[in-house]
């Protein structure tokens, strides 16, 4: 007993502490104490709830979103742990690199980064020109498709690190009026699995989720542009909220998924089954 | 716009022939007045008049004429 004592001693304080902080992601491999974690669409719905969750797992959390003003309420939410707030357009694509670049070296290298920004516009075929397509592909895709790949530079992340883009069960099983968020998601869904092998090397994950109907601003916005329900009655877990969905970007951000990757996992409620 | 312009809109965005609908014409009584409808109304009232147009605002619509009303 003495002389483990006095090892402990022997660590130094940064010793001890790293010492501390693998024991505990041992006993709780969704523990986040440490980590560096990017979220886009920060100041909403899932990602709000996304922030809020990985700051309470310990995370470090880098929040980003257009809404300067939202980023500030949420920062305030998180108190006084060590978050930063970006406020980014992400559909301004060639700033993401120089972005990506400033958090690093601003905060250290990244070790996950969840997309949760994105748009869900219902229009139905006969009105769905190419601008729509290519405005909906912009947030959901591109700007995803961009992140993972300035994320994912060594100079830019550990290894390990772990990549997430919020889907949708759309991406698989398309409503009427949804084709330019349908092909959005589905495109998500291809693109992970070429990152994740070209990534594997590093341990670095990319996943994507798929969410059933979340209660957010966007099911708001949903039923408020006259959105028919009765295509989600094969939920019959009942509705999502953005804490459940929170709890399973966690999961997906943290140690506990290690053996996840390329892989869209299905959280639905049970619409897909 | 006239609101025979108006209306010549409306046939277009449901596919009906020319003339079909009038101002009294009920809302209900349309072939293809559903969800999909409504959301190409919104769609439409956005890019032709730069209004938008809510889903609670469509259920309080009963004839073409609310519509073109709406349109202004």
């Amino acid at each position: 007993m003495r002389f483990r004592c006095r090892s402990v001693v022997g660590f130094g304080r940064d010793r001890m502490v790293a010492y501390n902080i693998k024991r505990d992601q041992m006993l709780n491999p969704m523990d986040m104490t440490g980590k560096l974690i990017i979220v886009t669409g920060a100041s909403d719905g899932i990602g709000r709830a996304a922030a809020l969750h990985l700051a309470m797992l310990g995370a470090k959390t880098v929040l980003i979103s257009r809404d300067v003003n939202k980023l500030k309420l949420i920062s305030e939410a998180l108190g006084k742990n060590p978050h930063k707030i970006y406020p980014y357009d992400l559909t301004d694509l060639e700033g993401i690199e120089d972005l990506i670049r400033t958090i690093s070296e601003e905060n250290g290298k990244i070790d996950g980064m969840v997309h949760c920004a994105g748009v869900s516009p219902m229009m139905p075929l006969k009105s769905t020109k190419y601008d729509l397509f290519h405005n909906t592909m912009l947030i959901n895709f591109y700007a995803f498709a961009e992140l993972v790949r300035c994320a994912g530079k060594a100079a830019n992340c550990n290894d390990g690190a772990s990549f997430l883009a919020v889907s949708s069960v759309s991406s698989v099983k398309g409503n009427k009026a949804q084709s330019a968020y349908a092909a959005s998601k589905a495109a998500v869904s291809g693109v992970i699995k070429p990152m994740a092998k070209e990534l594997s090397s590093r341990g670095i994950r990319v996943n994507s989720v798929l969410f059933g109907i979340i209660k957010t601003g966007m099911y708001e916005k949903f039923l408020e542009q006259g959105g028919d329900m009765s295509l989600w009655n094969g939920q019959y877990l009942g509705l999502g909220s953005p804490e459940d969905a929170a709890n399973v970007i966690s999961f997906l951000l943290s140690d506990a998924s290690k053996l996840i990757t390329g892989t869209d996992l299905i959280a639905d409620g049970g619409y897909l089954s | 716009m006239e609101t025979s312009d108006k209306i010549r809109l409306l046939e277009e965005m449901l596919e009906l022939k020319n003339g079909t609908l009038n101002e009294s014409t009920a809302l209900k009584s349309i072939p293809g007045w559903d969800s999909m409808a409504a959301l190409s109304l919104i769609a439409l009232c956005d890019e032709k008049f730069h209004k938008k147009l809510s889903g609670d605002k469509i259920l309080s619509f009963i004839t073409v004429k609310d519509i073109t009303d709406f349109m202004g």
